[in-house]
């Protein structure tokens, strides 16, 4: 049995309520969180910012419920999109997007919807569970997405915050298990406060009031997220083919003073 | 003749109120669970759970509760659990949140799941603690828990309580 993942952790200036939230998910049995950032065009253009690193944030990771492993931090970007050029910045490689794990957006009207599914190289695509959905998702898109192992993510906190949105996100959540069938969903919280967050049980039985079967609501918590993380680990590898990893930092700093010197010494010998 | 089947939900109440503890009682979870399920499902949904819906175990310090339902229905039960946010009692609106730690078909196996979950809080306990007279009355509790006979099993969960609490 994977993990259980959530990948929706929002990101706040505050470390400190940050540093509870990934508590809160530890405690809870999440093995492994995602922090989120949110790019929105509508405010005003923002700045990619570095995502905070977990050595950063924690001295020593708390560890997981139940098992002795400590927990994973994840970085995702999230765009708020509502115009096709707004993309684009998937594609340049500027200098902060790379330290970004999952890539996700959020598509604001039918159209960047479709093109989200097809052509974008994202790994998420967000259904907005605020408000009624202000377009019809259609079945070629879904289909497409699905063949490309995109996944699509309902996120579980404003039901629980207010009832006119937990209408909202069931009946949004409904209309879309009709066209997906429960196939590639993925349940997260987006909680601002610890005590907004549930278990990954409780969070799987959820997907029961969304139209999830028993299985498909399980993994939607758990193998689903793992999918989408090798999905943005195999952007970055070029589809697993190549590989690079950091070298460790100890040998670097010796090597950064002696590097002129050790070339000579092997040649004494 | 059959049985009636049941579940039960061992919960763990989480909160951040220093307060919350004193004000933990069987009433105030029974009749907060009954809200939110009538809130979820309506009048319907909580008529189906009132049939033997009843609180069967409640632990204030650490904060775990053990609710019971008909098998039938208890996924009417299960999916109003994440909606609660806060308990009231005696007037007073306490922000909480039920983490479901396991659901079974008997009291047995939610006990054995509840004292393997308790010693392993203990071990956490034990990883962080800091004076040595702590460490000594957590390793005593560690090594008292055990599934043992009813009468006995009471009073030395009490104890790993207590020891809980010093911590």
């Amino acid at each position: 049995m994977a993990g259980f993942v959530d990948l929706n952790i929002p990101h706040s200036l505050e470390k400190e309520s940050l540093r509870k939230l990934v508590e809160a998910a530890a405690h809870l049995g999440y093995s492994t969180v995602a922090i989120n950032y949110v790019i929105d065009y509508e405010e005003k253009k923002k700045e990619v910012v570095k995502p905070i690193s977990s050595s950063e944030l924690f001295t020593s990771l708390p560890m997981v419920q139940g098992k002795s492993k400590p927990i994973k931090i994840l970085s995702r970007l999230t765009l708020v999109v509502s115009d096709p050029s707004h993309c684009n910045i998937l594609r340049a490689t500027s200098t902060n997007i790379k330290f970004y794990d999952i890539f996700a957006v959020f598509p604001k009207n039918g159209k960047l919807f479709h093109v989200a599914c097809t052509t974008l190289d994202v790994d998420l695509v967000c259904i907005n569970v605020t408000e009624k959905l202000p377009f019809y998702i259609k079945r070629p898109s879904v289909n497409v997405a699905i063949d490309r192992g995109i996944y699509f993510e309902l996120v579980y906190v404003p039901a629980i915050k207010d009832s006119t949105m937990r209408r909202y996100t069931i009946s949004n959540a409904l209309s879309l298990m009709q066209i997906c069938r429960g196939k590639n969903i993925v349940l997260s919280s987006a909680a601002e406060k610890p005590l907004q967050m549930r278990g990954p049980y409780d969070v799987a039985n959820l997907g029961w009031l969304f139209g999830l079967s028993e299985s498909n609501a399980k993994a939607a918590v758990s193998t689903n997220g793992r999918a989408v993380l090798l999905h943005g680990e195999a952007r970055k590898t070029a589809c697993g083919v190549v590989h690079t990893v950091k070298k460790p930092r100890t040998p670097d700093e010796d090597d950064s003073t002696p590097a002129t010197k050790r070339p000579k010494w092997h040649c004494d010998e | 003749m059959v049985r009636f089947k049941n579940r039960y939900f061992l919960c763990e109440i989480i909160s951040d109120d220093s307060r919350f503890q004193q004000c933990l009682d069987e009433r105030a979870v029974h009749n907060t669970v009954k809200n939110v399920i009538a809130r979820m499902h309506g009048d319907f949904g909580l008529a189906c759970c009132s049939i033997a819906f009843s609180v069967k175990y409640l632990n204030a310090y650490t904060g775990i509760v053990l609710l019971c339902c008909r098998k039938d229905f208890h996924r009417l039960l299960w999916s109003s659990l994440p909606f609660i946010t806060y308990l009231e009692s005696r007037n007073q609106r306490y922000p909480c949140s039920f983490n479901t730690l396991h659901v079974g078909a008997t009291i047995r196996t939610c006990q054995k799941f509840l004292i393997h979950y308790n010693s392993n809080q203990l071990l956490a306990l034990l990883r962080n603690c800091t004076s040595e007279a702590d460490r000594q009355a957590i390793q005593e509790s560690v090594q008292s828990c055990m599934f043992v006979e009813e009468e006995q099993f009471h009073s030395k969960d009490e104890e790993s309580d207590d020891s809980m609490q010093m911590a």
